[in-house]
Protein backbone atom coordinates (compact mmCIF):
# COMPACT_ATOMS: atom_id res chain seq x y z
CA UNK A 1 0.00 0.00 0.00
CA UNK A 2 1.07 3.47 -0.88
CA UNK A 3 -1.23 5.41 0.85
CA UNK A 4 0.93 9.07 0.38
CA UNK A 5 1.33 8.76 -3.54
CA UNK A 6 -1.63 10.21 -5.15
CA UNK A 7 -3.28 8.95 -8.01
CA UNK A 8 -4.69 11.53 -10.61
CA UNK A 9 -8.12 9.79 -11.59
CA UNK A 10 -9.76 12.43 -13.94
CA UNK A 11 -8.91 11.82 -16.86
CA UNK A 12 -12.36 11.47 -18.11
CA UNK A 13 -13.89 13.99 -16.09
CA UNK A 14 -15.32 17.03 -18.06
CA UNK A 15 -16.41 19.80 -16.71
CA UNK A 16 -19.90 20.38 -17.56
CA UNK A 17 -21.28 23.56 -18.85
CA UNK A 18 -24.77 24.46 -17.01
CA UNK A 19 -23.30 23.09 -13.39
CA UNK A 20 -25.25 20.13 -13.33
CA UNK A 21 -24.23 16.52 -13.52
CA UNK A 22 -24.39 14.03 -16.34
CA UNK A 23 -23.42 10.50 -15.84
CA UNK A 24 -23.48 8.25 -19.01
CA UNK A 25 -22.84 4.58 -19.49
CA UNK A 26 -20.48 4.56 -16.00
CA UNK A 27 -19.46 1.09 -15.46
CA UNK A 28 -16.65 0.38 -13.10
CA UNK A 29 -15.45 -3.25 -11.95
CA UNK A 30 -12.67 -4.25 -9.43
CA UNK A 31 -10.57 -6.93 -10.96
CA UNK A 32 -12.52 -9.58 -13.36
CA UNK A 33 -15.23 -9.57 -10.21
CA UNK A 34 -19.08 -8.41 -11.41
CA UNK A 35 -20.04 -4.80 -12.11
CA UNK A 36 -20.40 -2.53 -8.99
CA UNK A 37 -21.76 0.08 -11.63
CA UNK A 38 -23.25 -1.33 -14.31
CA UNK A 39 -23.93 1.28 -17.55
CA UNK A 40 -24.97 3.58 -15.24
CA UNK A 41 -26.73 6.91 -16.33
CA UNK A 42 -27.52 9.78 -13.97
CA UNK A 43 -28.30 13.35 -14.82
CA UNK A 44 -28.05 16.07 -11.82
CA UNK A 45 -29.81 19.14 -12.83
CA UNK A 46 -28.10 22.46 -11.58
CA UNK A 47 -28.98 23.02 -7.98
CA UNK A 48 -30.98 20.23 -7.51
CA UNK A 49 -31.44 18.01 -4.25
CA UNK A 50 -30.80 14.51 -4.84
CA UNK A 51 -30.97 10.95 -1.86
CA UNK A 52 -29.40 8.55 -3.23
CA UNK A 53 -30.54 5.26 -1.57
CA UNK A 54 -29.54 1.49 -1.97
CA UNK A 55 -28.41 -1.30 0.30
CA UNK A 56 -24.54 -2.02 1.52
CA UNK A 57 -22.84 -2.79 -1.84
CA UNK A 58 -25.31 -1.16 -4.39
CA UNK A 59 -22.33 0.85 -5.27
CA UNK A 60 -23.04 3.82 -3.71
CA UNK A 61 -20.20 4.13 -2.34
CA UNK A 62 -18.53 3.56 -5.66
CA UNK A 63 -20.61 6.11 -7.28
CA UNK A 64 -20.19 8.74 -5.57
CA UNK A 65 -15.69 8.19 -4.92
CA UNK A 66 -16.03 8.08 -9.34
CA UNK A 67 -18.38 11.75 -8.78
CA UNK A 68 -15.59 13.40 -6.37
CA UNK A 69 -12.72 11.86 -8.30
CA UNK A 70 -11.62 9.78 -6.20
CA UNK A 71 -11.97 6.69 -7.95
CA UNK A 72 -11.03 6.81 -12.21
CA UNK A 73 -13.55 6.58 -14.91
CA UNK A 74 -12.70 3.45 -16.72
CA UNK A 75 -16.06 2.90 -18.57
CA UNK A 76 -18.25 5.69 -19.74
CA UNK A 77 -18.19 9.56 -19.40
CA UNK A 78 -18.75 12.07 -16.66
CA UNK A 79 -18.99 15.61 -16.57
CA UNK A 80 -19.40 17.61 -13.47
CA UNK A 81 -18.57 21.14 -12.22
CA UNK A 82 -15.39 22.17 -11.53
CA UNK A 83 -16.51 23.12 -7.75
CA UNK A 84 -17.39 20.21 -6.03
CA UNK A 85 -17.03 19.10 -2.43
CA UNK A 86 -17.61 16.52 -0.14
CA UNK A 87 -18.56 16.00 3.37
CA UNK A 88 -17.74 11.68 4.44
CA UNK A 89 -19.02 10.08 7.27
CA UNK A 90 -16.51 11.12 9.34
CA UNK A 91 -15.01 14.86 9.91
CA UNK A 92 -11.53 14.26 8.68
CA UNK A 93 -10.57 17.43 10.24
CA UNK A 94 -6.62 17.63 10.86
CA UNK A 95 -6.14 17.09 13.98
CA UNK A 96 -3.16 19.57 14.65
CA UNK A 97 -4.88 22.70 12.81
CA UNK A 98 -7.40 24.55 14.68
CA UNK A 99 -11.18 24.41 13.58
CA UNK A 100 -11.16 28.09 11.13
CA UNK A 101 -7.84 26.47 9.65
CA UNK A 102 -9.18 23.59 9.05
CA UNK A 103 -12.03 25.00 7.03
CA UNK A 104 -9.98 27.50 5.05
CA UNK A 105 -7.21 24.41 4.31
CA UNK A 106 -5.67 24.92 0.74
CA UNK A 107 -7.24 28.22 0.41
CA UNK A 108 -5.10 31.90 -0.27
CA UNK A 109 -5.66 35.09 0.24
CA UNK A 110 -5.13 37.70 3.10
CA UNK A 111 -8.82 37.04 4.48
CA UNK A 112 -8.79 33.07 4.86
CA UNK A 113 -9.76 33.65 8.65
CA UNK A 114 -12.77 35.57 8.08
CA UNK A 115 -13.99 33.69 5.40
CA UNK A 116 -13.46 30.47 7.89
CA UNK A 117 -15.26 32.74 10.54
CA UNK A 118 -18.37 33.63 8.64
CA UNK A 119 -18.92 29.98 7.39
CA UNK A 120 -18.41 28.88 10.47
CA UNK A 121 -21.09 30.91 11.44
CA UNK A 122 -23.39 29.94 8.86
CA UNK A 123 -23.44 26.07 10.87
CA UNK A 124 -23.47 26.93 13.67
CA UNK A 125 -19.86 27.00 15.07
CA UNK A 126 -19.14 30.79 15.72
CA UNK A 127 -17.87 29.68 19.58
CA UNK A 128 -15.53 26.47 18.56
CA UNK A 129 -13.70 28.97 15.81
CA UNK A 130 -10.36 27.91 17.69
CA UNK A 131 -10.96 25.30 18.97
CA UNK A 132 -9.01 22.13 18.66
CA UNK A 133 -11.16 19.00 16.41
CA UNK A 134 -10.08 16.62 18.65
CA UNK A 135 -12.12 18.71 21.41
CA UNK A 136 -15.11 19.10 19.54
CA UNK A 137 -18.30 16.48 19.93
CA UNK A 138 -19.27 14.54 16.85
CA UNK A 139 -21.91 16.65 16.11
CA UNK A 140 -19.97 19.84 15.74
CA UNK A 141 -17.04 18.08 14.05
CA UNK A 142 -19.48 17.25 11.24
CA UNK A 143 -20.74 20.73 10.87
CA UNK A 144 -16.81 21.80 10.73
CA UNK A 145 -16.93 19.46 7.84
CA UNK A 146 -19.58 20.81 6.23
CA UNK A 147 -18.11 24.58 6.77
CA UNK A 148 -15.33 23.25 4.41
CA UNK A 149 -17.39 22.37 2.28
CA UNK A 150 -19.09 24.99 1.61
CA UNK A 151 -16.16 27.52 1.95
CA UNK A 152 -15.11 26.38 -1.45
CA UNK A 153 -18.33 27.57 -2.78
CA UNK A 154 -19.68 24.11 -4.39
CA UNK A 155 -21.43 24.10 -7.48
CA UNK A 156 -21.96 20.30 -6.66
CA UNK A 157 -21.62 19.27 -3.14
CA UNK A 158 -21.37 15.34 -2.29
CA UNK A 159 -22.77 14.24 1.19
CA UNK A 160 -21.63 10.78 2.18
CA UNK A 161 -23.97 9.55 4.94
CA UNK A 162 -22.84 12.67 6.97
CA UNK A 163 -25.61 12.22 9.71
CA UNK A 164 -24.89 8.33 10.09
CA UNK A 165 -22.75 8.27 13.17
CA UNK A 166 -24.24 11.13 15.07
CA UNK A 167 -26.96 10.35 17.86
CA UNK A 168 -31.11 11.26 16.85
CA UNK A 169 -31.41 14.70 17.89
CA UNK A 170 -27.81 15.94 16.33
CA UNK A 171 -29.02 14.34 13.21
CA UNK A 172 -32.42 15.67 12.88
CA UNK A 173 -30.70 19.48 13.51
CA UNK A 174 -28.03 18.48 10.72
CA UNK A 175 -30.71 17.90 8.16
CA UNK A 176 -32.54 21.45 9.18
CA UNK A 177 -28.99 22.66 8.99
CA UNK A 178 -28.62 21.14 5.35
CA UNK A 179 -32.00 22.47 4.47
CA UNK A 180 -31.51 25.34 5.26
CA UNK A 181 -27.92 25.81 3.34
CA UNK A 182 -29.10 24.57 0.62
CA UNK A 183 -32.11 26.73 0.13
CA UNK A 184 -29.17 29.76 0.83
CA UNK A 185 -26.37 27.88 -1.32
CA UNK A 186 -28.45 26.52 -4.01
CA UNK A 187 -25.28 24.33 -5.61
CA UNK A 188 -26.80 20.63 -6.58
CA UNK A 189 -26.59 17.90 -3.59
CA UNK A 190 -25.89 14.47 -4.13
CA UNK A 191 -26.80 12.75 -0.57
CA UNK A 192 -26.01 9.00 -0.16
CA UNK A 193 -27.84 7.47 2.88
CA UNK A 194 -29.69 4.94 4.39
CA UNK A 195 -32.65 6.65 6.19
CA UNK A 196 -35.78 6.96 4.01
CA UNK A 197 -36.85 9.58 6.24
CA UNK A 198 -33.80 11.74 5.57
CA UNK A 199 -34.02 11.72 1.69
CA UNK A 200 -37.81 12.29 2.44
CA UNK A 201 -37.39 15.67 3.99
CA UNK A 202 -34.55 17.09 2.45
CA UNK A 203 -34.27 15.79 -1.74
CA UNK A 204 -35.87 16.60 -4.44
CA UNK A 205 -35.44 13.13 -6.20
CA UNK A 206 -34.87 10.23 -4.69
CA UNK A 207 -32.67 7.39 -6.56
CA UNK A 208 -32.36 3.63 -5.80
CA UNK A 209 -29.55 2.33 -6.42
CA UNK A 210 -29.40 -1.97 -6.98
CA UNK A 211 -26.34 -3.61 -8.55
CA UNK A 212 -24.61 -0.91 -9.85
CA UNK A 213 -27.66 0.31 -11.85
CA UNK A 214 -30.85 3.25 -10.96
CA UNK A 215 -33.96 0.58 -10.43
CA UNK A 216 -36.29 3.81 -9.05
CA UNK A 217 -35.97 7.52 -9.55
CA UNK A 218 -38.79 8.94 -7.78
CA UNK A 219 -39.77 12.66 -7.81
CA UNK A 220 -40.07 13.70 -4.42
CA UNK A 221 -43.05 16.93 -5.21
CA UNK A 222 -43.83 17.90 -1.73
CA UNK A 223 -43.70 21.32 -0.06
CA UNK A 224 -40.91 22.55 2.24
CA UNK A 225 -40.84 22.43 5.11
CA UNK A 226 -42.03 19.14 5.43
CA UNK A 227 -43.82 16.83 7.80
CA UNK A 228 -43.44 12.99 8.58
CA UNK A 229 -47.48 13.05 9.14
CA UNK A 230 -48.00 14.37 5.50
CA UNK A 231 -50.26 12.31 3.49
CA UNK A 232 -47.83 12.66 0.72
CA UNK A 233 -45.15 11.85 2.78
CA UNK A 234 -46.28 8.85 4.08
CA UNK A 235 -47.23 7.65 0.62
CA UNK A 236 -44.07 7.87 -0.72
CA UNK A 237 -42.32 6.86 1.93
CA UNK A 238 -43.88 3.50 1.11
CA UNK A 239 -43.56 3.80 -2.49
CA UNK A 240 -39.40 4.01 -1.45
CA UNK A 241 -39.34 1.53 1.42
CA UNK A 242 -41.23 -1.02 -1.63
CA UNK A 243 -38.12 -0.10 -3.66
CA UNK A 244 -35.31 -0.72 -1.10
CA UNK A 245 -37.39 -4.58 -0.58
CA UNK A 246 -38.78 -3.51 2.40
CA UNK A 247 -42.34 -4.33 2.69
CA UNK A 248 -45.21 -3.72 5.63
CA UNK A 249 -46.77 -6.73 6.06
CA UNK B 1 -16.94 -1.24 76.30
CA UNK B 2 -14.46 -2.39 73.46
CA UNK B 3 -17.73 -3.07 71.06
CA UNK B 4 -17.95 0.42 71.03
CA UNK B 5 -14.68 1.86 70.37
CA UNK B 6 -13.47 -0.27 68.19
CA UNK B 7 -15.40 0.36 64.85
CA UNK B 8 -15.49 4.15 66.15
CA UNK B 9 -11.88 4.21 66.29
CA UNK B 10 -11.15 1.98 63.19
CA UNK B 11 -13.04 4.72 61.20
CA UNK B 12 -11.19 7.62 62.25
CA UNK B 13 -7.98 5.68 61.60
CA UNK B 14 -9.37 4.71 57.88
CA UNK B 15 -10.36 8.63 57.17
CA UNK B 16 -6.77 9.37 57.75
CA UNK B 17 -5.47 7.26 56.02
CA UNK B 18 -7.17 7.95 52.80
CA UNK B 19 -5.23 11.18 53.17
CA UNK B 20 -2.13 9.95 54.68
CA UNK B 21 -1.91 7.68 51.73
CA UNK B 22 -0.99 10.13 49.07
CA UNK B 23 1.62 11.35 51.29
CA UNK B 24 2.89 8.06 52.15
CA UNK B 25 3.44 6.90 48.76
CA UNK B 26 4.85 10.23 47.41
CA UNK B 27 7.07 10.37 50.58
CA UNK B 28 8.53 6.91 49.83
CA UNK B 29 9.16 7.67 46.27
CA UNK B 30 11.25 10.36 47.18
CA UNK B 31 12.75 8.20 50.64
CA UNK B 32 13.73 4.78 48.84
CA UNK B 33 16.82 6.55 46.90
CA UNK B 34 17.57 8.80 49.81
CA UNK B 35 17.81 5.61 52.05
CA UNK B 36 19.52 4.12 50.18
CA UNK B 37 22.49 6.71 49.53
CA UNK B 38 22.89 6.90 53.24
CA UNK B 39 22.87 3.10 53.91
CA UNK B 40 25.33 3.70 50.81
CA UNK B 41 27.21 5.88 52.63
CA UNK B 42 26.73 4.10 56.21
CA UNK B 43 28.87 0.96 54.67
CA UNK B 44 31.31 2.95 53.55
CA UNK B 45 31.93 5.35 56.52
CA UNK B 46 31.75 1.90 58.90
CA UNK B 47 34.55 0.03 56.77
CA UNK B 48 31.92 -2.09 55.52
CA UNK B 49 32.89 -1.29 51.88
CA UNK B 50 36.46 -0.14 50.88
CA UNK B 51 36.48 3.20 49.43
CA UNK B 52 38.71 2.17 47.20
CA UNK B 53 35.89 -0.01 45.01
CA UNK B 54 33.36 2.44 46.10
CA UNK B 55 33.52 5.91 46.71
CA UNK B 56 31.57 7.09 49.46
CA UNK B 57 28.69 9.92 48.54
CA UNK B 58 30.25 12.47 50.23
CA UNK B 59 33.18 11.75 49.07
CA UNK B 60 32.09 11.59 45.44
CA UNK B 61 30.14 15.33 46.20
CA UNK B 62 33.55 16.86 47.34
CA UNK B 63 35.28 15.22 44.16
CA UNK B 64 32.50 16.43 42.04
CA UNK B 65 32.80 20.18 43.70
CA UNK B 66 36.91 19.90 42.94
CA UNK B 67 36.45 18.77 39.62
CA UNK B 68 33.98 21.62 38.75
CA UNK B 69 35.69 24.23 41.05
CA UNK B 70 38.83 23.76 39.00
CA UNK B 71 37.62 23.34 35.94
CA UNK B 72 38.12 19.78 34.63
CA UNK B 73 34.84 19.05 35.07
CA UNK B 74 33.29 22.00 32.86
CA UNK B 75 35.80 21.80 30.25
CA UNK B 76 35.69 17.81 29.84
CA UNK B 77 31.46 18.34 29.71
CA UNK B 78 31.77 21.16 27.51
CA UNK B 79 33.48 18.43 24.59
CA UNK B 80 31.22 15.80 25.62
CA UNK B 81 28.33 18.11 24.80
CA UNK B 82 29.84 19.69 21.75
CA UNK B 83 30.17 16.23 20.36
CA UNK B 84 26.88 14.57 21.31
CA UNK B 85 25.45 17.47 19.72
CA UNK B 86 26.49 17.44 16.89
CA UNK B 87 26.92 13.70 16.47
CA UNK B 88 22.97 14.44 16.91
CA UNK B 89 22.46 17.44 14.61
CA UNK B 90 23.86 15.52 11.54
CA UNK B 91 21.84 12.53 12.33
CA UNK B 92 18.34 14.38 12.80
CA UNK B 93 19.63 15.87 9.46
CA UNK B 94 20.01 12.80 8.07
CA UNK B 95 17.35 10.53 9.17
CA UNK B 96 15.13 12.98 8.52
CA UNK B 97 16.42 13.24 4.91
CA UNK B 98 16.00 9.70 4.28
CA UNK B 99 12.68 9.57 5.98
CA UNK B 100 11.35 12.07 3.54
CA UNK B 101 13.36 10.53 0.35
CA UNK B 102 11.87 6.98 1.27
CA UNK B 103 8.43 8.02 2.84
CA UNK B 104 7.11 10.30 0.04
CA UNK B 105 8.30 8.56 -3.05
CA UNK B 106 8.17 4.88 -3.58
CA UNK B 107 11.21 4.99 -5.77
CA UNK B 108 13.15 6.18 -2.53
CA UNK B 109 11.95 3.90 -0.54
CA UNK B 110 13.25 1.08 -2.62
CA UNK B 111 16.51 2.76 -2.75
CA UNK B 112 16.65 4.03 0.41
CA UNK B 113 14.85 1.54 3.16
CA UNK B 114 16.44 -1.92 2.49
CA UNK B 115 19.97 -0.40 2.72
CA UNK B 116 19.43 0.96 6.05
CA UNK B 117 17.24 -1.68 7.12
CA UNK B 118 20.34 -4.07 6.91
CA UNK B 119 22.78 -1.59 8.72
CA UNK B 120 20.34 -1.08 11.44
CA UNK B 121 20.65 -4.45 11.94
CA UNK B 122 24.40 -3.73 13.11
CA UNK B 123 24.95 -2.74 15.95
CA UNK B 124 26.58 0.48 15.74
CA UNK B 125 29.30 -0.34 18.59
CA UNK B 126 30.58 -2.48 16.40
CA UNK B 127 32.05 -0.26 13.81
CA UNK B 128 34.22 1.47 16.62
CA UNK B 129 37.67 -0.09 15.24
CA UNK B 130 37.03 0.59 11.49
CA UNK B 131 35.60 4.19 12.28
CA UNK B 132 39.17 4.24 13.97
CA UNK B 133 41.18 3.00 10.94
CA UNK B 134 38.93 5.18 8.65
CA UNK B 135 38.69 8.68 10.82
CA UNK B 136 41.85 8.25 12.82
CA UNK B 137 41.71 9.44 16.95
CA UNK B 138 40.90 12.70 16.45
CA UNK B 139 36.52 13.99 16.81
CA UNK B 140 35.59 12.85 13.68
CA UNK B 141 35.05 8.81 14.85
CA UNK B 142 33.65 10.35 18.10
CA UNK B 143 30.82 12.83 16.37
CA UNK B 144 30.52 10.01 13.30
CA UNK B 145 29.54 6.96 16.18
CA UNK B 146 27.22 9.00 17.29
CA UNK B 147 25.78 10.03 14.20
CA UNK B 148 25.71 6.04 13.39
CA UNK B 149 23.94 5.47 15.95
CA UNK B 150 21.42 8.21 16.33
CA UNK B 151 20.47 8.33 12.62
CA UNK B 152 18.54 5.05 12.96
CA UNK B 153 16.09 6.10 15.83
CA UNK B 154 15.02 9.13 13.56
CA UNK B 155 14.93 7.46 10.39
CA UNK B 156 12.69 4.72 11.27
CA UNK B 157 10.31 6.33 13.32
CA UNK B 158 10.06 9.27 10.93
CA UNK B 159 9.28 6.99 7.79
CA UNK B 160 6.75 5.11 9.88
CA UNK B 161 5.01 7.78 10.54
CA UNK B 162 5.14 8.95 7.15
CA UNK B 163 3.68 5.76 6.41
CA UNK B 164 1.03 5.58 9.05
CA UNK B 165 -0.77 9.09 8.05
CA UNK B 166 -4.90 8.39 8.04
CA UNK B 167 -5.53 7.20 4.21
CA UNK B 168 -8.55 9.35 5.12
CA UNK B 169 -7.35 12.16 5.30
CA UNK B 170 -5.33 12.07 2.33
CA UNK B 171 -8.31 11.24 0.63
CA UNK B 172 -9.79 14.35 2.25
CA UNK B 173 -7.09 16.50 0.32
CA UNK B 174 -7.73 15.56 -2.70
CA UNK B 175 -11.02 16.46 -2.90
CA UNK B 176 -10.34 19.35 -1.55
CA UNK B 177 -7.80 19.98 -4.25
CA UNK B 178 -4.22 20.55 -2.53
CA UNK B 179 -1.19 20.24 -4.31
CA UNK B 180 1.38 17.44 -3.41
CA UNK B 181 3.83 20.33 -1.70
CA UNK B 182 0.10 21.75 0.47
CA UNK B 183 -0.23 18.00 1.63
CA UNK B 184 3.14 17.28 2.24
CA UNK B 185 3.71 20.54 4.34
CA UNK B 186 -0.03 20.43 6.06
CA UNK B 187 -1.04 16.70 6.20
CA UNK B 188 2.26 14.52 6.09
CA UNK B 189 4.95 16.31 8.01
CA UNK B 190 2.22 17.78 10.86
CA UNK B 191 0.93 14.03 10.89
CA UNK B 192 4.54 12.45 10.93
CA UNK B 193 5.77 14.24 14.24
CA UNK B 194 4.57 13.07 16.78
CA UNK B 195 6.71 9.75 15.79
CA UNK B 196 9.45 12.12 14.81
CA UNK B 197 9.76 13.22 18.63
CA UNK B 198 9.84 9.63 19.56
CA UNK B 199 12.09 9.25 17.49
CA UNK B 200 14.30 12.16 18.63
CA UNK B 201 14.01 10.60 21.97
CA UNK B 202 15.27 7.55 21.32
CA UNK B 203 18.43 9.24 19.24
CA UNK B 204 18.77 11.38 22.25
CA UNK B 205 19.31 8.19 24.72
CA UNK B 206 21.41 6.33 21.99
CA UNK B 207 24.35 9.28 21.56
CA UNK B 208 24.67 9.64 24.73
CA UNK B 209 25.28 5.55 24.76
CA UNK B 210 27.82 6.05 21.98
CA UNK B 211 29.43 8.88 23.21
CA UNK B 212 30.20 6.76 26.73
CA UNK B 213 31.90 4.31 23.96
CA UNK B 214 33.36 6.73 21.84
CA UNK B 215 35.19 8.90 24.48
CA UNK B 216 36.11 5.37 26.46
CA UNK B 217 38.03 3.75 23.83
CA UNK B 218 40.39 6.53 22.63
CA UNK B 219 40.06 10.19 23.67
CA UNK B 220 42.13 13.14 24.78
CA UNK B 221 39.40 14.79 26.61
CA UNK B 222 35.45 14.47 27.41
CA UNK B 223 33.82 13.20 30.43
CA UNK B 224 34.54 9.50 29.30
CA UNK B 225 38.56 10.37 28.86
CA UNK B 226 38.44 11.65 32.70
CA UNK B 227 36.78 8.29 33.62
CA UNK B 228 39.44 6.10 32.14
CA UNK B 229 42.05 8.40 33.31
CA UNK B 230 40.55 7.80 36.65
CA UNK B 231 40.84 4.03 36.21
CA UNK B 232 44.28 4.16 35.88
CA UNK B 233 44.67 6.15 39.44
CA UNK B 234 41.67 4.06 40.95
CA UNK B 235 39.90 7.28 41.72
CA UNK B 236 36.61 5.63 42.40
CA UNK B 237 35.22 8.99 42.96
CA UNK B 238 35.95 10.41 39.84
CA UNK B 239 34.18 7.55 37.96
CA UNK B 240 31.48 7.95 40.02
CA UNK B 241 31.14 11.75 39.52
CA UNK B 242 31.32 10.76 35.28
CA UNK B 243 28.29 8.40 36.24
CA UNK B 244 26.45 10.76 37.95
CA UNK B 245 26.74 13.63 35.26
CA UNK B 246 26.09 10.90 32.33
CA UNK B 247 22.92 10.23 34.68
CA UNK B 248 22.12 13.59 34.79
CA UNK B 249 22.59 14.39 30.80
CA UNK B 250 20.26 11.71 29.85
CA UNK B 251 17.71 13.04 32.26
CA UNK B 252 17.78 16.79 31.16
CA UNK B 253 17.85 15.79 27.50
CA UNK B 254 14.81 14.04 28.25
CA UNK B 255 13.20 16.49 29.86
CA UNK B 256 13.82 18.61 26.53
CA UNK B 257 12.26 16.37 23.89
CA UNK B 258 9.10 16.15 26.55
CA UNK B 259 9.02 20.24 26.19
CA UNK B 260 9.14 19.89 23.17
CA UNK B 261 6.67 17.89 22.61
CA UNK B 262 4.22 19.58 24.87
CA UNK B 263 5.12 22.62 22.90
CA UNK B 264 4.58 21.04 18.98
CA UNK B 265 1.66 18.85 20.08
CA UNK B 266 -0.44 21.00 21.88
CA UNK B 267 -3.39 19.70 19.92
CA UNK B 268 -3.97 16.81 21.20
CA UNK B 269 -6.39 16.11 24.11
CA UNK B 270 -3.83 14.91 26.65
CA UNK B 271 -1.72 18.44 26.84
CA UNK B 272 -4.29 20.58 25.22
CA UNK B 273 -6.87 20.90 27.51
CA UNK B 274 -8.56 23.99 27.87
CA UNK B 275 -6.33 25.16 24.80
CA UNK B 276 -9.73 25.97 23.13
CA UNK B 277 -9.19 30.10 22.66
Amino acid sequence: MNAVAMADGMHDVTPSRDGGVAVHGLTRRFGHGPAVLDGLDLTIAPGEFVALLGHSGSGKSTLLRTLAGLDPVHEGTLARPDAVSVVFQDSRLLPWKRVWDNVVLGQAGADRRERAVAVLGEVGLGHRVDAWPLTLSGGEAQRAALARALVREPAFLMLDEPFAALDALARLKMQRLVARLWARHGCAVLLVTHDVDEALMLADRAIVLDHGRIRTDLAIPLDRPRHHADPGFIHLRGALLDALGVHDD
Amino acid sequence: MPANVIPSASVRWHGRTVFQCVDARALLRYAAPVIAVLLWQGACSAGIVSTRLVASPVQVIMTGWGLLRDGTLGANLGVSLARAAAGLAIAVVLGVGLALVSGLSRLGEDIVDAPLQILRTLPALAMVPLFILWFGIGETPKIALVALGATFPVYLNLHKGIRSIDPRLLEMTRTLGLSRMQTIRDVILPGALPDLLVGLRFAVGMSWLMLVVAEQVNAESGIGHMMMEAQDFMRTDIIMVGLVIYGLLGLVSDQVVRLMERAFLSWRPVHGRGQAA
